[in-house]
Protein backbone atom coordinates (compact mmCIF):
# COMPACT_ATOMS: atom_id res chain seq x y z
CA UNK A 1 0.00 0.00 0.00
CA UNK A 2 1.27 3.35 -0.90
CA UNK A 3 1.15 5.85 2.00
CA UNK A 4 -1.24 8.76 1.89
CA UNK A 5 1.39 10.92 1.42
CA UNK A 6 5.13 9.98 0.92
CA UNK A 7 6.56 12.78 2.85
CA UNK A 8 6.55 9.80 4.93
CA UNK A 9 7.81 7.22 3.09
CA UNK A 10 10.41 6.58 5.67
CA UNK A 11 12.76 2.97 6.37
CA UNK A 12 9.99 2.33 9.69
CA UNK A 13 6.73 4.54 9.65
CA UNK A 14 4.87 4.43 13.36
CA UNK A 15 1.33 5.10 13.49
CA UNK A 16 -0.17 9.00 13.22
CA UNK A 17 -0.70 9.45 16.91
CA UNK A 18 2.46 7.66 18.07
CA UNK A 19 4.52 10.29 15.39
CA UNK A 20 2.66 12.91 17.38
CA UNK A 21 3.26 12.16 20.82
CA UNK A 22 7.26 11.20 19.80
CA UNK A 23 7.39 14.78 18.30
CA UNK A 24 5.79 16.62 21.12
CA UNK A 25 8.35 14.27 23.56
CA UNK A 26 11.22 15.50 21.93
CA UNK A 27 10.27 19.10 21.19
CA UNK A 28 9.62 19.38 24.85
CA UNK A 29 12.80 17.37 26.29
CA UNK A 30 15.33 19.70 24.05
CA UNK A 31 12.74 22.40 24.80
CA UNK A 32 13.62 21.91 28.69
CA UNK A 33 17.17 20.90 28.04
CA UNK A 34 18.08 24.89 26.18
CA UNK A 35 17.60 26.69 29.68
CA UNK A 36 19.90 23.79 31.56
CA UNK A 37 22.65 24.60 28.48
CA UNK A 38 22.32 28.41 28.91
CA UNK A 39 22.13 28.44 32.51
CA UNK A 40 25.51 25.99 32.57
CA UNK A 41 27.49 28.15 30.12
CA UNK A 42 27.16 31.10 32.12
CA UNK A 43 28.12 29.19 35.20
CA UNK A 44 30.93 27.64 33.43
CA UNK A 45 32.32 30.74 31.66
CA UNK A 46 32.07 32.44 35.18
CA UNK A 47 34.51 29.66 36.60
CA UNK A 48 36.63 29.64 33.63
CA UNK A 49 36.94 32.91 34.07
CA UNK A 50 37.71 32.91 37.88
CA UNK A 51 34.56 34.73 38.94
CA UNK A 52 30.73 32.88 39.96
CA UNK A 53 28.30 32.75 37.31
CA UNK A 54 24.73 33.85 38.37
CA UNK A 55 24.06 32.89 41.62
CA UNK A 56 21.32 35.13 43.24
CA UNK A 57 18.37 34.17 41.23
CA UNK A 58 17.65 30.57 43.12
CA UNK A 59 19.94 28.01 44.96
CA UNK A 60 23.01 28.65 42.85
CA UNK A 61 21.41 30.86 40.40
CA UNK A 62 19.75 27.80 38.87
CA UNK A 63 16.27 29.80 38.15
CA UNK A 64 18.33 32.59 36.41
CA UNK A 65 16.62 30.95 32.64
CA UNK A 66 13.58 31.51 34.02
CA UNK A 67 13.81 35.05 35.08
CA UNK A 68 15.51 35.74 31.40
CA UNK A 69 12.89 34.21 29.56
CA UNK A 70 10.26 36.11 31.88
CA UNK A 71 12.09 39.44 31.21
CA UNK A 72 12.38 38.94 27.63
CA UNK A 73 8.78 38.02 27.59
CA UNK A 74 7.55 40.99 29.53
CA UNK A 75 9.47 43.48 26.59
CA UNK A 76 7.34 45.45 24.53
CA UNK A 77 7.59 43.87 21.00
CA UNK A 78 8.90 46.68 18.75
CA UNK A 79 10.31 47.71 15.64
CA UNK A 80 13.47 50.08 14.29
CA UNK A 81 10.99 52.79 12.12
CA UNK A 82 13.95 51.82 9.48
CA UNK A 83 12.99 48.06 9.53
CA UNK A 84 11.30 46.48 6.67
CA UNK A 85 7.73 45.27 7.79
CA UNK A 86 6.74 41.76 7.67
CA UNK A 87 10.04 40.72 7.29
CA UNK A 88 11.62 41.72 10.28
CA UNK A 89 9.09 39.47 12.39
CA UNK A 90 9.17 36.58 10.15
CA UNK A 91 12.86 36.20 10.28
CA UNK A 92 13.64 35.18 13.91
CA UNK A 93 10.57 32.62 13.62
CA UNK A 94 12.28 30.96 10.35
CA UNK A 95 15.35 30.48 12.27
CA UNK A 96 13.69 28.56 15.81
CA UNK A 97 11.24 26.75 12.78
CA UNK A 98 14.51 25.53 10.80
CA UNK A 99 16.35 24.51 14.18
CA UNK A 100 12.84 22.39 15.53
CA UNK A 101 12.10 21.14 12.57
CA UNK A 102 16.09 18.90 12.41
CA UNK A 103 15.45 17.67 15.90
CA UNK A 104 13.11 15.19 13.95
CA UNK A 105 16.08 13.33 12.59
CA UNK A 106 17.95 12.87 15.93
CA UNK A 107 17.94 9.16 17.09
CA UNK A 108 17.52 8.72 20.70
CA UNK A 109 16.98 5.07 20.35
CA UNK A 110 16.64 1.92 18.00
CA UNK A 111 13.41 0.47 17.65
CA UNK A 112 11.76 -0.33 20.98
CA UNK A 113 8.52 -2.29 21.64
CA UNK A 114 7.57 -0.65 18.32
CA UNK A 115 8.24 2.42 18.36
CA UNK A 116 11.34 4.29 16.92
CA UNK A 117 12.84 6.24 19.47
CA UNK A 118 13.37 9.10 16.69
CA UNK A 119 11.41 11.57 14.84
CA UNK A 120 12.07 10.21 11.37
CA UNK A 121 14.52 8.04 9.66
CA UNK A 122 14.42 9.45 6.47
CA UNK A 123 16.35 7.75 3.66
CA UNK A 124 18.36 11.42 2.74
CA UNK A 125 19.33 11.76 6.37
CA UNK A 126 22.25 13.73 6.98
CA UNK A 127 20.83 15.90 3.65
CA UNK A 128 17.38 16.85 5.34
CA UNK A 129 19.83 18.30 8.42
CA UNK A 130 21.60 19.99 5.97
CA UNK A 131 18.39 21.33 3.82
CA UNK A 132 17.35 23.00 6.99
CA UNK A 133 20.57 24.48 8.07
CA UNK A 134 20.61 26.30 4.84
CA UNK A 135 17.09 27.77 5.48
CA UNK A 136 18.17 28.56 9.07
CA UNK A 137 20.52 31.03 7.15
CA UNK A 138 17.89 32.57 5.55
CA UNK A 139 16.73 33.43 9.13
CA UNK A 140 19.77 35.22 9.50
CA UNK A 141 20.30 36.88 6.59
CA UNK A 142 16.30 38.64 6.81
CA UNK A 143 16.96 39.61 10.46
CA UNK A 144 20.11 41.49 9.60
CA UNK A 145 18.84 43.02 6.25
CA UNK A 146 15.27 44.12 7.37
CA UNK A 147 16.29 45.57 10.61
CA UNK A 148 17.82 48.81 8.50
CA UNK A 149 21.04 48.75 10.22
CA UNK A 150 24.62 49.34 9.18
CA UNK A 151 25.50 46.68 12.10
CA UNK A 152 22.98 44.18 11.38
CA UNK A 153 23.54 44.03 7.72
CA UNK A 154 27.27 43.56 8.20
CA UNK A 155 26.40 41.04 10.44
CA UNK A 156 24.06 38.98 8.41
CA UNK A 157 26.69 39.63 5.08
CA UNK A 158 29.45 38.08 7.50
CA UNK A 159 27.17 34.60 8.12
CA UNK A 160 26.20 34.44 4.92
CA UNK A 161 29.97 34.38 3.78
CA UNK A 162 30.67 32.33 6.87
CA UNK A 163 28.10 30.02 6.32
CA UNK A 164 28.99 29.27 2.56
CA UNK A 165 32.51 28.46 3.25
CA UNK A 166 32.23 26.18 6.13
CA UNK A 167 29.02 24.38 4.27
CA UNK A 168 31.68 22.40 2.17
CA UNK A 169 33.76 21.26 4.59
CA UNK A 170 30.63 20.14 7.11
CA UNK A 171 29.37 18.06 3.97
CA UNK A 172 32.59 17.06 3.43
CA UNK A 173 33.90 15.62 6.90
CA UNK A 174 30.95 13.57 6.93
CA UNK A 175 31.12 12.02 3.94
CA UNK A 176 34.05 9.46 5.04
CA UNK A 177 31.32 8.46 7.74
CA UNK A 178 28.50 8.09 5.29
CA UNK A 179 31.14 6.13 3.19
CA UNK A 180 32.07 4.16 5.87
CA UNK A 181 28.71 3.36 6.80
CA UNK A 182 27.40 2.59 3.60
CA UNK A 183 24.39 4.47 4.07
CA UNK A 184 22.71 8.65 4.63
CA UNK A 185 20.27 7.12 7.00
CA UNK A 186 21.15 8.04 10.59
CA UNK A 187 19.68 5.17 12.72
CA UNK A 188 21.68 2.98 10.23
CA UNK A 189 24.75 5.24 10.53
CA UNK A 190 24.54 4.33 14.67
CA UNK A 191 23.96 0.66 14.01
CA UNK A 192 26.68 0.88 11.80
CA UNK A 193 29.12 1.43 14.79
CA UNK A 194 28.47 -1.43 16.72
CA UNK A 195 32.30 -2.29 16.77
CA UNK A 196 34.24 0.75 16.66
CA UNK A 197 32.84 4.24 17.18
CA UNK A 198 33.69 6.29 13.70
CA UNK A 199 35.64 8.51 15.70
CA UNK A 200 38.16 6.79 15.98
CA UNK A 201 38.74 6.01 12.21
CA UNK A 202 37.22 9.36 11.20
CA UNK A 203 39.52 11.37 13.65
CA UNK A 204 39.83 14.12 11.01
CA UNK A 205 37.01 14.11 10.17
CA UNK A 206 35.37 14.65 13.67
CA UNK A 207 37.63 17.23 13.88
CA UNK A 208 36.86 18.99 10.87
CA UNK A 209 33.08 18.62 11.75
CA UNK A 210 33.62 20.64 15.14
CA UNK A 211 35.48 23.25 13.74
CA UNK A 212 32.59 23.96 10.97
CA UNK A 213 30.42 23.19 13.60
CA UNK A 214 31.54 25.93 15.62
CA UNK A 215 31.51 28.41 12.37
CA UNK A 216 27.87 27.22 11.48
CA UNK A 217 26.39 28.05 14.99
CA UNK A 218 28.37 31.59 15.20
CA UNK A 219 30.03 30.73 18.19
CA UNK A 220 33.48 31.92 19.28
CA UNK A 221 35.83 31.59 18.06
CA UNK A 222 33.90 31.83 14.88
CA UNK A 223 31.84 34.30 16.30
CA UNK A 224 32.52 37.33 13.88
CA UNK A 225 28.69 37.85 12.73
CA UNK A 226 27.97 39.01 16.01
CA UNK A 227 31.56 40.17 17.14
CA UNK A 228 30.53 42.83 19.66
CA UNK A 229 33.60 44.74 19.65
CA UNK A 230 32.80 46.11 16.10
CA UNK A 231 29.26 44.93 15.19
CA UNK A 232 27.43 45.81 18.58
CA UNK A 233 25.51 42.53 18.67
CA UNK A 234 25.49 41.97 14.70
CA UNK A 235 22.52 40.54 12.79
CA UNK A 236 20.58 40.69 16.17
CA UNK A 237 21.50 44.59 17.50
CA UNK A 238 17.97 45.76 16.25
CA UNK A 239 16.06 43.09 17.98
CA UNK A 240 14.80 42.91 21.73
CA UNK A 241 12.45 41.14 23.65
CA UNK A 242 11.42 37.58 22.62
CA UNK A 243 12.06 38.24 19.12
CA UNK A 244 15.55 38.63 20.20
CA UNK A 245 15.00 35.43 22.85
CA UNK A 246 14.08 33.14 19.55
CA UNK A 247 17.34 33.57 17.73
CA UNK A 248 19.35 33.06 21.25
CA UNK A 249 17.38 29.78 21.73
CA UNK A 250 17.87 29.24 18.28
CA UNK A 251 21.18 29.45 18.45
CA UNK A 252 21.72 27.09 21.79
CA UNK A 253 19.26 24.64 19.91
CA UNK A 254 21.50 24.27 16.96
CA UNK A 255 24.67 23.66 19.45
CA UNK A 256 22.45 20.85 20.81
CA UNK A 257 21.93 19.71 16.89
CA UNK A 258 25.53 19.98 15.94
CA UNK A 259 26.10 17.62 19.36
CA UNK A 260 23.42 15.67 18.26
CA UNK A 261 24.98 15.28 14.68
CA UNK A 262 28.50 14.70 16.41
CA UNK A 263 27.41 11.92 18.83
CA UNK A 264 24.95 10.05 15.89
CA UNK A 265 28.07 9.94 13.34
CA UNK A 266 30.99 9.92 15.48
CA UNK A 267 30.16 8.89 19.14
CA UNK A 268 27.61 5.75 18.48
CA UNK A 269 24.80 7.65 19.02
CA UNK A 270 22.82 5.96 21.75
CA UNK A 271 25.20 3.11 21.94
CA UNK A 272 26.45 2.75 25.60
CA UNK A 273 26.88 -0.20 28.28
CA UNK A 274 23.45 -0.98 30.21
CA UNK A 275 20.20 -1.89 29.67
CA UNK A 276 18.43 -0.88 26.11
CA UNK A 277 15.93 1.80 28.40
CA UNK A 278 19.11 4.01 28.94
CA UNK A 279 19.98 4.62 25.21
CA UNK A 280 18.04 7.57 25.27
CA UNK A 281 20.32 9.06 28.05
CA UNK A 282 23.15 7.89 26.68
CA UNK A 283 22.19 9.99 23.55
CA UNK A 284 21.63 13.30 25.70
CA UNK A 285 24.69 12.47 27.86
CA UNK A 286 26.95 12.60 24.56
CA UNK A 287 25.15 15.33 23.37
CA UNK A 288 25.53 17.64 26.49
CA UNK A 289 29.55 16.02 26.76
CA UNK A 290 29.60 17.70 23.23
CA UNK A 291 28.15 20.90 24.14
CA UNK A 292 30.28 21.27 27.05
CA UNK A 293 33.49 21.21 24.35
CA UNK A 294 31.22 24.18 22.63
CA UNK A 295 31.39 26.22 26.29
CA UNK A 296 35.28 25.29 26.78
CA UNK A 297 36.38 26.63 23.54
CA UNK A 298 34.34 29.37 23.66
CA UNK A 299 35.94 30.66 26.65
CA UNK A 300 39.63 29.37 25.69
CA UNK A 301 40.15 30.91 22.24
CA UNK A 302 39.99 34.45 21.30
CA UNK A 303 37.76 35.71 18.03
CA UNK A 304 39.63 35.21 14.40
CA UNK A 305 40.35 37.60 12.82
CA UNK A 306 38.40 38.08 9.38
CA UNK A 307 40.80 37.04 6.43
CA UNK A 308 42.29 34.78 9.11
CA UNK A 309 38.44 32.74 8.71
CA UNK A 310 38.12 33.05 5.39
CA UNK A 311 41.93 30.99 3.99
CA UNK A 312 41.55 28.79 7.11
CA UNK A 313 37.77 27.37 5.84
CA UNK A 314 39.09 27.60 2.11
CA UNK A 315 42.63 26.63 2.24
CA UNK A 316 42.96 24.10 5.34
CA UNK A 317 39.63 23.03 6.14
CA UNK A 318 38.15 22.23 2.54
CA UNK A 319 41.47 20.28 1.18
CA UNK A 320 42.16 18.61 4.33
CA UNK A 321 38.37 17.38 4.07
CA UNK A 322 38.55 16.33 0.58
CA UNK A 323 41.39 14.18 1.21
CA UNK A 324 40.03 12.71 4.12
CA UNK A 325 37.14 11.64 1.80
CA UNK A 326 39.60 10.32 -0.92
CA UNK A 327 41.80 8.44 1.60
CA UNK A 328 38.23 6.87 2.90
CA UNK A 329 36.92 6.09 -0.23
CA UNK A 330 40.26 4.30 -1.19
CA UNK A 331 40.23 2.31 2.36
CA UNK A 332 36.61 1.06 2.16
CA UNK A 333 37.29 0.21 -1.53
CA UNK A 334 40.52 -2.28 -0.73
CA UNK A 335 39.22 -3.53 2.36
CA UNK B 1 -4.31 14.87 2.09
CA UNK B 2 -2.30 14.42 -1.57
CA UNK B 3 -4.59 16.90 -3.50
CA UNK B 4 -4.54 19.46 -0.52
CA UNK B 5 0.04 19.29 -0.72
CA UNK B 6 -0.15 18.92 -4.16
CA UNK B 7 -2.20 21.94 -4.92
CA UNK B 8 -0.39 24.51 -2.14
CA UNK B 9 3.02 23.48 -3.35
CA UNK B 10 1.99 24.51 -6.96
CA UNK B 11 -0.04 27.87 -5.64
CA UNK B 12 3.61 27.96 -3.93
CA UNK B 13 5.68 27.74 -7.14
CA UNK B 14 3.97 29.18 -9.18
CA UNK B 15 3.09 32.44 -6.68
CA UNK B 16 6.29 32.64 -6.22
CA UNK B 17 7.77 32.53 -10.01
CA UNK B 18 5.35 35.25 -11.19
CA UNK B 19 6.71 37.11 -7.87
CA UNK B 20 10.18 36.62 -9.31
CA UNK B 21 9.24 38.72 -12.78
CA UNK B 22 6.91 40.87 -11.37
CA UNK B 23 8.66 42.38 -8.22
CA UNK B 24 10.47 45.58 -8.89
CA UNK B 25 13.22 45.13 -5.97
CA UNK B 26 15.82 42.68 -6.74
CA UNK B 27 15.83 41.58 -3.20
CA UNK B 28 12.30 40.79 -2.98
CA UNK B 29 12.47 38.84 -6.09
CA UNK B 30 15.32 36.60 -5.10
CA UNK B 31 13.26 35.70 -2.04
CA UNK B 32 10.62 35.14 -4.34
CA UNK B 33 13.08 32.63 -5.99
CA UNK B 34 13.84 31.21 -2.93
CA UNK B 35 10.20 30.47 -1.94
CA UNK B 36 9.75 28.94 -5.43
CA UNK B 37 12.75 26.92 -4.64
CA UNK B 38 11.77 25.38 -1.16
CA UNK B 39 7.70 25.01 -3.03
CA UNK B 40 9.04 22.94 -5.90
CA UNK B 41 11.39 20.87 -3.49
CA UNK B 42 8.41 20.16 -2.15
CA UNK B 43 6.42 18.93 -5.16
CA UNK B 44 9.23 16.56 -5.85
CA UNK B 45 8.78 14.77 -2.24
CA UNK B 46 5.08 14.59 -3.61
CA UNK B 47 6.57 12.78 -6.42
CA UNK B 48 8.86 10.48 -4.10
CA UNK B 49 12.13 12.12 -5.43
CA UNK B 50 13.39 12.64 -1.84
CA UNK B 51 16.70 13.00 -2.56
CA UNK B 52 16.33 15.32 -5.42
CA UNK B 53 14.04 17.70 -3.00
CA UNK B 54 17.09 17.69 -0.44
CA UNK B 55 19.81 18.32 -3.24
CA UNK B 56 17.48 21.36 -4.46
CA UNK B 57 17.44 22.88 -0.78
CA UNK B 58 21.04 22.10 -0.14
CA UNK B 59 22.07 23.04 -3.42
CA UNK B 60 20.16 25.79 -4.91
CA UNK B 61 17.79 27.36 -1.99
CA UNK B 62 21.43 26.82 0.20
CA UNK B 63 24.10 27.67 -1.53
CA UNK B 64 23.48 29.45 -5.23
CA UNK B 65 20.59 31.66 -3.91
CA UNK B 66 22.75 32.29 -0.61
CA UNK B 67 25.26 34.00 -2.92
CA UNK B 68 22.41 36.03 -5.16
CA UNK B 69 20.98 37.06 -1.87
CA UNK B 70 24.36 38.46 -0.93
CA UNK B 71 24.81 40.03 -3.93
CA UNK B 72 21.13 41.72 -4.41
CA UNK B 73 21.77 42.67 -0.63
CA UNK B 74 24.86 44.38 -1.37
CA UNK B 75 24.34 46.37 -4.54
CA UNK B 76 20.46 46.25 -5.07
CA UNK B 77 17.61 46.98 -2.16
CA UNK B 78 16.73 50.20 -5.03
CA UNK B 79 13.62 49.90 -6.76
CA UNK B 80 14.69 49.16 -10.69
CA UNK B 81 14.35 52.20 -13.47
CA UNK B 82 11.83 50.45 -15.87
CA UNK B 83 13.49 48.51 -18.13
CA UNK B 84 14.24 50.65 -21.32
CA UNK B 85 14.67 48.37 -24.34
CA UNK B 86 16.31 48.54 -28.02
CA UNK B 87 13.34 49.42 -30.42
CA UNK B 88 14.57 46.57 -32.36
CA UNK B 89 14.56 44.21 -28.96
CA UNK B 90 11.12 45.59 -28.68
CA UNK B 91 9.49 43.65 -31.47
CA UNK B 92 12.19 40.72 -31.39
CA UNK B 93 11.55 39.84 -27.29
CA UNK B 94 8.06 39.10 -27.84
CA UNK B 95 8.18 36.93 -31.21
CA UNK B 96 11.06 34.34 -29.32
CA UNK B 97 8.70 34.68 -25.87
CA UNK B 98 5.92 33.68 -28.25
CA UNK B 99 7.72 30.99 -29.60
CA UNK B 100 8.78 29.71 -26.76
CA UNK B 101 5.46 29.77 -25.34
CA UNK B 102 4.09 27.67 -27.98
CA UNK B 103 6.72 25.40 -28.07
CA UNK B 104 6.54 24.62 -24.41
CA UNK B 105 2.79 24.19 -25.03
CA UNK B 106 2.61 21.78 -27.36
CA UNK B 107 5.37 19.22 -24.95
CA UNK B 108 3.36 19.29 -22.58
CA UNK B 109 -0.28 18.82 -24.02
CA UNK B 110 1.43 16.09 -25.94
CA UNK B 111 3.21 14.53 -23.04
CA UNK B 112 2.22 15.38 -19.85
CA UNK B 113 -1.27 15.90 -19.92
CA UNK B 114 -1.76 12.22 -20.71
CA UNK B 115 -1.37 11.49 -16.95
CA UNK B 116 -4.15 13.49 -15.94
CA UNK B 117 -7.08 11.62 -15.24
CA UNK B 118 -5.13 8.18 -14.52
CA UNK B 119 -4.02 7.47 -10.59
CA UNK B 120 0.05 7.53 -11.61
CA UNK B 121 1.97 4.66 -12.07
CA UNK B 122 1.33 2.28 -9.11
CA UNK B 123 4.19 -0.15 -9.09
CA UNK B 124 7.15 2.01 -8.00
CA UNK B 125 9.88 0.17 -6.75
CA UNK B 126 10.43 1.11 -2.94
CA UNK B 127 13.90 2.14 -3.04
CA UNK B 128 12.50 5.06 -6.07
CA UNK B 129 14.04 7.91 -5.43
CA UNK B 130 16.52 7.01 -2.52
CA UNK B 131 20.02 8.28 -2.44
CA UNK B 132 20.80 4.53 -3.20
CA UNK B 133 19.18 4.80 -5.98
CA UNK B 134 19.84 7.68 -7.54
CA UNK B 135 23.31 6.97 -7.26
CA UNK B 136 23.56 3.60 -8.88
CA UNK B 137 21.45 5.41 -12.07
CA UNK B 138 24.26 7.99 -12.17
CA UNK B 139 27.35 5.70 -11.68
CA UNK B 140 25.84 2.90 -13.94
CA UNK B 141 23.15 3.75 -16.45
CA UNK B 142 24.58 7.49 -17.09
CA UNK B 143 28.12 7.39 -16.38
CA UNK B 144 29.49 8.94 -19.29
CA UNK B 145 26.89 12.07 -18.82
CA UNK B 146 27.74 12.33 -15.72
CA UNK B 147 31.25 12.24 -15.98
CA UNK B 148 31.26 14.66 -18.89
CA UNK B 149 28.86 16.80 -16.51
CA UNK B 150 31.35 16.75 -13.92
CA UNK B 151 34.63 17.39 -16.22
CA UNK B 152 32.55 20.75 -17.63
CA UNK B 153 32.02 21.98 -13.72
CA UNK B 154 35.95 21.56 -13.48
CA UNK B 155 36.86 23.24 -16.81
CA UNK B 156 33.97 26.17 -15.34
CA UNK B 157 35.63 26.33 -11.52
CA UNK B 158 39.30 26.58 -13.13
CA UNK B 159 38.08 29.05 -15.83
CA UNK B 160 36.74 30.98 -12.94
CA UNK B 161 40.15 31.19 -10.94
CA UNK B 162 41.45 32.04 -14.14
CA UNK B 163 39.54 35.12 -14.94
CA UNK B 164 39.31 35.90 -11.22
CA UNK B 165 42.89 36.05 -11.13
CA UNK B 166 43.61 38.38 -14.37
CA UNK B 167 41.47 40.83 -13.41
CA UNK B 168 43.13 40.95 -10.19
CA UNK B 169 46.39 41.56 -11.47
CA UNK B 170 45.46 44.05 -13.85
CA UNK B 171 43.66 46.55 -11.56
CA UNK B 172 47.57 46.21 -9.46
CA UNK B 173 49.14 46.91 -12.37
CA UNK B 174 47.00 50.15 -13.35
CA UNK B 175 46.74 51.79 -9.69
Amino acid sequence: MIPALPIADTNFVDATWILILKSLVIFVVILSVVPVVLLAERKLLGRFQNRYGPNRVGPYGSLQPLADVGKLLSKQGFRPTGAVPGLYEVAPALTILAAVLTLAILPFGDVQGGVGLYGIDVPIGILYFFAFGALAFYGLLLGGWASGSKYSFLGAMRSAAQLISYEMAMGLSLLGVVLMAGSLSLVEIVKAQGEIWFIVPQIVGFLIFMVAGFAETNRAPFDLPEADAELVAGYSTEYGGMRFGSYFFAEYMEILIISGIASTMFLGGWMGPGPSWLDPIWMLAKMLAITFIFIWIRATLPRFRYDQLMSFGWKVLIPLATLNVLVTAVLVVVW
Amino acid sequence: MVEIAFFAGAAGAIGGALAVVLLKNPFYSVLALVVHLVFLAGIFLLLRAQFLAAAQIVVYAGAVMVIYVFVAAYVGGIEEPAFDAHPRLRIFGPIVAAALFIEISIAVAGSALVGIGTEGPQDIPDDFGTPAAVGRMLLDDFLIAFEAASILLLLAAVAAIVLAGRRGSQTQEGT
